[in-house]
């Protein structure tokens, strides 16, 4: 069948707009679009990246604090937001959030504001929270935030993950795996 | 053939190659960190009519808490005893305290109360486990159906709880 299409297809040169295209042209172009495809799909497994998106979606998003109070993502617009997806039993989001601790108190007057997500159960949330001292809101997600965080391209679902949302709103960045102090610096030095 | 003819075939097949190799997984390309269902390979099989044994393939780098693993069946029928989970590597946690953990390939045998013979048994495993590259994924379930066999028949064979992905799925 494909001998017959291509038979039929390299039998004549290619007309588009009265204009002749060498054949050979055409189907270098036809096995450059077939590249750009295969890179789509390849990339398509994962979500599209968000960044320099809207964070809208985010931003809309309520959730209950450790105090069963709604809390709606959008009270924190203007500020530079971190949003860490969290939990207790994922050692590596235990071990970076004392650095969050730090640079929240380093820069929380300058507009910096870390929000937590824990896709985790209160009574250990509070736990953990308390241990560490934590400084800033964390809400309480299961796997609903889990699917959030999809949406923002943490296609495994896996944790920890962290979204920057720049002052107007934009998302700068996400990251799947502990966010390193100094590219979190570096990062929110531009932004703030 | 012409010329033109075989510089347009050639760029057409390079162009499918591409297509082919893009897809499959070019490194670089795609995300390095693998699905837990890959991660965390879980089979069984049956033993004899009171045990089956349950395997995880834990690919390299990767690992599951031995705390996290449960198992059971779907519908409550056979009835489970209580598995004997192999020792891990210990480690300490600044939080859970000491925990164990499974690298490569766990296997448990998990007893099986009043099967029949031929009675079906899906088996569920519950596991958690993380990459060394610094994620944890969440809980995960993952199960296979196995039928009980009859005193006698010897082991039955594997059962994956997810084929190999292909290229396009």
């Amino acid at each position: 069948m494909s001998e017959q299409i291509s038979e039929r297809s390299l039998s004549q040169q290619f007309r588009l707009g009265g204009l002749s295209i060498p054949r050979w042209l055409a189907v270098a172009v036809v096995g450059i679009v077939a590249l750009a495809a295969g890179a789509y799909v390849a990339r398509g497994t994962l979500e599209p990246s968000p960044v320099g998106h809207d964070a809208a979606a985010l931003l809309g998003v309520s959730l209950p604090d450790l105090d069963g109070r709604e809390q709606r993502l959008d009270q924190w617009r203007g500020k530079v937001l971190v949003v860490n997806f969290w939990a207790t039993w994922c050692a590596p989001c235990r071990e970076e959030m004392p650095q969050f601790v730090k640079t929240q108190t380093a820069l929380g007057a300058q507009g910096l504001q870390f929000v937590g997500i824990a896709v985790d159960q209160g009574d250990k949330i509070k736990q953990f929270a308390t241990e560490i001292g934590l400084n800033y809101p964390t809400l309480v997600g299961g796997m609903g935030a889990m699917q959030l965080s999809k949406t923002l391209g943490n296609d495994l679902m896996a944790l920890p993950f962290t979204v920057i949302v720049g002052r107007d709103g934009r998302i700068v960045h996400t990251q799947l795996g502990p966010l390193k102090q100094a590219q979190l610096d570096s990062i929110v030095a531009k932004l703030l | 053939m012409r010329p033109d003819a075989l510089a347009g075939v050639f760029g057409g097949l390079l162009g499918a190659v591409a297509l082919v190799a893009v897809a499959a997984g070019v490194p670089g390309l795609t995300a390095k960190l693998l699905p837990p269902e890959q991660a965390f390979r879980f089979s069984a099989r049956t033993l004899d009519p009171a045990t089956v044994e349950a395997r995880f393939d834990v690919a390299d780098g990767y690992y599951l808490y031995r705390d996290k693993l449960r198992f059971s069946v779907e519908g409550g029928a056979p009835a489970l005893g209580v598995a004997t989970l192999p020792a891990g590597k210990r480690k300490h946690d600044e939080f859970f305290g000491d925990v164990e953990t499974y690298r490569g390939l766990v296997v448990v045998r998990v007893p099986v109360v009043d099967a029949r013979a031929g009675q079906p048994l899906v088996l569920v495993a519950d596991s958690q486990g993380c990459a060394d590259a610094g994620v944890c994924y969440p809980p995960n379930q993952q199960q296979v159906r196995l039928a009980m066999p009859t005193a006698g028949a010897g082991a039955g064979p594997l059962v994956e709880a997810n084929p190999r992905k292909g290229l396009f799925n």
